[in-house]
C-alpha cells in the first residue's frame, strides 16, 4: 500500500493531546443525519461536559436560544416543521425545519441539506426564502430556522379555480417576484434547479418567496460536468431532457416560462408522464428541436424525437393560448421558451422586458388575492417538511431520489 | 444590492468567518481557555490526585492548527481532489478550531472529515466507503464521527469564497490591456496560482482578506508590476488616496502569505 501522507513523523506536542483522556471526536452522540453510533457510551462525565462548553457549543446555545420553538406545523418523512417565535420578539414568527434521519443515505449529513443549508446561508433577498440561522439541538438534529411563511403556496391558488380568481396585474406581480428570484441567485452563482409552483411560497404580505434549495448548486466551471437529472420533470428543459451534462442558468428560465404558462392556464403546459412523453409535449406544444433552431442539439447523449417535426411555434400559436397576458406577455414567454438555450431569454434580460411597464400595472403584493381559511398554515408545514428536491408523489415523479449521489452533481 | 462588495457582505464568509485580528485572537484565547477548563475538570473527576497536564497555549495551538492543514493540503493531493475542495477543507479545518480547541478534538481523526465534508459541500459526492479505503487504518465511521460536530463548528457555512477565479479574471484584464508580454503574464499566472493554492489557506488570510484581496497579494507576490498596472487602471477615477489604501492592504495581506511560501 502507498504511504499515506498523513502518517508524519513529527514528534509533535499534539501527541499529549492525542492520548490525553478528553472527548474526542469518536464520542459524538449517535446523531440523526447518520452519524454512526459510538461502540463506547459516552460516560459519567457527560455531567462535567455539558457545564463546560466548547466555545462552538456556547455559540450553537446562543442561536438556539433566539428561538422559542412551537407547536407542530407538519410532520413528514424528511422533517419535522414547528412554529417558533424570536424570543425577544415573541410577535415574530418564524418556521423551524427539524431535519430527521435520512434513512436512504448512511454517508452523514444528506446532500440535499448540505446544498439547502449551502445555498440558503448566502442567499438574502425579498424573494427567497430567509434562512434565519441553524442550530444543533439534541441527539444532533439540524434545525433550520426560516422565516414564516403562511399563505400557502402558488400551486394552491393555481389549483383553486372554484374559490380563486385572478387576472393579469396579479399575474404580472407575481411573475415578478418570480423573476427577482431567479436573477438573484443566477446573479450568485446559483442554479435553483427546481423551479416549480409548490415552491414558490407565500408571506403574510402577499410577497412571493422562492424556496426549497435541495436541488441548488452553483455554476459549474465549464470542465465541470453536471447531472442532467434535476428539475421536476413538467418544468425540465429540453437540454436536460437530451441528457446534457454542461448547462447554464437558462434551465431555470425555462422553469420560469412554464410557471408563467401555468399561471395563465390554469392548468401545466407541458405535463408529461415520462420523460420520452415530456419531450413529445414539448415538440407539439413549443417545436421540435432540430440542428436549425438548436445547433448542435442532435449530439446531445439522449436526443431522440419522433418522426413528426413540428416547426417552432409562432406567436399566433401562443396568443390563442395566453393572448391575455397582450402582446407584450407573450412575447416574453416565447423568449422563456426558446429551445436552444444559448438563444434563451436571461433573467437579467427578462427584467428589462417592456413588459412589465404596460398595462395593466402588477398587483399591490398586498391586494393580490389569497386563499382563506387555515388551509395555508398546513400547507406551510407540508412544503417545507418534503425532503427538498422531491417532488409530491401525486403530482408527478421524484426527481431527487433518483440522483446518483456517486456521479457529478 | 448588486455591487460585487454589497453581494460579499451578505456572505456567510463575511458574516461568521471574517474578524480583526484582536478579535480572532481573543476568540482563540477563549477557546484555550475553556478547553483547559474542561479538561482540568474531567481529569479531576477522574484522578483527583494526580497532578494536571501541561496545556498548550494558543500560540501552540495555532501553530499545530497550521502544521495540520499542511498535512490535509498533502492529504488531499495524495487523494487527488480539485483545487476548490481542498481549498475548501482546509479553510473548514482552521475555522473549526478557532472555536473548538485541538487538546478537544484529535487533528488526524478531522482533516479527514474536512476533506469528506469538503467534497459535499462542494457537490463532489463521494462514496464513504471509497474515500475511507484512501488512507490507511481508515473507516468509513471514523471519517463519519466527527461531520457533526464539524458542521456545528464551522456555523453551517458550507460555502467558502476562494479566490481562484478571481486570478482567472485578472489574467484575463492583464491580457485586454496589452502592457505586457503573454511570457510575462503567463509566469505570473502560474507563480501566482502555486500561492494561492498554499499559502492563504495555511495562514489567516482568509480571516482578514476578501478573495480579490488575496488574489492581488499573491499575484503581488509573484510579479508586483503588474498589480500596480491593474490598480492604475481600477482607481484611473478615484484619485491616488484611494489606490493608495488598496496597496497599503495588498502589502500587508502579502506580508502574511509571505510567512507561508508554497513549499517544493
Amino acid at each position: 500500500m502507498a504511504v499515506s501522507p498523513l502518517v508524519d513523523g513529527l514528534p509533535n506536542p499534539a501527541a499529549r493531546a492525542v492520548s490525553s483522556p478528553l472527548k474526542n471526536a469518536a464520542s459524538a452522540q449517535a446523531s440523526s443525519n447518520g452519524t454512526p453510533v459510538p461502540a463506547v457510551a459516552p460516560n459519567a462525565t457527560a455531567a462535567v461536559q455539558s457545564a463546560a462548553l466548547d466555545l462552538s457549543e456556547q455559540m450553537n446555545e446562543d442561536e438556539k436560544r433566539k428561538y422559542i420553538k412551537g407547536k407542530k406545523l407538519g410532520e413528514g418523512t424528511y422533517a419535522n416543521v414547528y412554529l417558533g417565535q424570536v424570543r425577544n420578539d415573541p410577535s415574530q414568527l418564524v418556521a423551524i425545519k427539524k431535519i430527521k434521519i435520512n434513512k436512504e443515505y448512511t454517508e452523514g449529513m444528506s446532500p440535499d441539506a448540505v446544498r439547502e443549508i449551502k445555498h440558503l446561508q448566502e442567499l438574502d433577498h425579498p424573494n427567497i426564502i430567509k434562512l434565519h440561522t441553524v442550530f444543533s439541538s439534541k441527539d444532533q438534529n439540524l434545525n433550520l430556522v426560516l422565516e414564516f411563511l403562511p399563505l400557502g403556496d402558488l400551486e394552491i391558488l393555481i389549483k383553486d379555480t372554484a374559490n380563486v380568481h385572478y387576472g393579469v396585474a396579479d399575474t404580472k406581480a407575481w411573475m415578478g417576484m418570480l423573476t427577482r428570484a431567479v436573477w438573484f441567485c443566477h446573479e450568485n452563482f446559483v442554479l435553483h434547479r427546481d423551479i416549480k409552483p409548490n415552491n414558490l411560497l407565500i408571506a403574510a404580505d402577499g410577497e412571493v418567496k422562492l424556496a426549497d434549495f435541495g436541488l441548488a448548486r452553483s455554476f459549474s466551471d465549464p470542465y465541470r460536468p453536471m447531472t442532467s437529472n434535476v428539475i421536476t420533470r413538467w418544468y425540465r428543459p429540453p437540454e436536460l431532457l437530451f441528457g446534457a451534462r454542461h448547462y447554464s442558468a437558462a434551465v431555470d428560465v425555462w422553469s420560469v416560462g412554464l410557471v408563467f404558462a401555468e399561471l395563465v392556464m390554469r392548468a401545466p403546459y407541458l405535463a408529461g408522464n415520462t420523460e420520452l412523453e415530456q419531450i413529445e409535449l414539448i415538440c407539439k406544444g413549443v417545436g421540435t428541436p432540430t440542428e436549425e433552431n438548436w445547433p448542435g442539439v442532435t449530439k446531445l447523449p439522449e436526443y431522440t424525437i419522433s418522426n413528426q417535426i413540428t416547426p417552432v411555434l409562432g406567436k399566433d400559436h401562443y396568443n390563442a393560448l395566453f393572448g391575455t397576458v397582450g402582446n407584450e406577455g407573450v412575447d416574453l414567454l416565447m423568449k422563456t421558451l426558446i429551445l436552444d438555450p444559448r438563444k434563451r431569454i436571461t433573467a437579467r434580460d427578462m427584467l428589462k422586458h417592456p413588459w412589465w411597464h404596460k398595462d395593466p400595472k402588477p398587483t399591490r403584493k398586498k391586494e393580490l388575492p389569497r386563499k382563506s381559511g387555515g388551509e395555508g398554515e398546513e400547507k406551510v408545514g407540508a412544503d417545507l417538511k418534503c425532503r427538498p428536491g422531491v417532488v409530491d408523489e401525486d403530482r408527478t415523479n421524484k426527481v431527487a431520489r433518483k440522483l446518483d449521489f456517486g456521479g457529478p452533481l | 444590492m448588486a455591487t460585487e462588495d454589497a453581494r460579499y457582505r451578505q456572505s456567510s464568509q463575511y458574516r461568521l468567518w471574517s474578524f480583526t485580528t484582536g478579535h480572532l485572537a481573543s476568540l482563540r484565547n477563549e477557546c484555550n481557555s475553556l478547553a483547559q477548563k474542561a479538561i482540568s475538570a474531567r481529569l479531576q473527576s477522574a484522578s483527583p490526585n494526580d497532578a494536571l497536564p501541561e496545556f498548550l497555549t494558543p500560540a501552540e495551538e495555532l501553530s499545530l492548527v497550521t502544521h495540520y492543514t499542511v498535512e490535509l493540503l498533502r492529504a488531499a493531493a495524495f487523494i487527488e481532489l480539485p483545487t476548490e475542495i481542498r481549498a475548501t477543507a482546509a479553510i473548514f479545518l482552521r475555522r473549526f478550531y478557532v472555536t473548538n480547541s485541538i487538546m478537544t478534538y484529535p487533528p488526524t481523526e478531522l482533516l479527514k472529515t474536512c476533506l469528506f465534508f469538503g467534497c459535499k459541500a462542494e457537490g463532489h459526492y463521494m462514496r464513504l466507503s471509497k474515500f475511507a479505503d484512501k488512507f490507511p487504518n481508515t473507516t468509513g465511521e471514523e471519517v463519519l464521527a466527527a461531520e457533526y460536530v464539524l458542521s456545528q463548528g464551522i456555523r453551517f457555512a458550507f460555502d467558502v469564497r476562494h479566490p481562484f477565479r478571481a486570478l482567472e479574471g485578472a489574467i484575463m484584464e492583464l491580457r485586454r490591456l496589452g502592457d505586457f508580454e503573454n511570457k510575462r503574464i503567463d509566469r505570473a499566472h502560474g507563480k501566482a496560482r502555486e500561492i494561492l493554492k498554499f499559502s492563504p489557506l495555511v495562514t489567516d488570510a482568509y480571516f482578514h482578506y476578501t478573495p480579490s484581496q488575496i488574489m492581488l497579494a499573491a499575484l503581488a507576490m509573484a510579479d508586483e508590476g503588474l498589480v500596480d498596472r491593474m490598480l492604475r487602471e481600477a482607481f484611473a477615477a478615484q484619485g491616488d488616496t484611494a489606490k493608495e489604501k488598496c496597496w497599503d492592504l495588498i502589502q500587508a495581506c502579502r506580508a502574511m502569505l509571505e510567512k507561508e511560501p508554497p513549499r517544493r
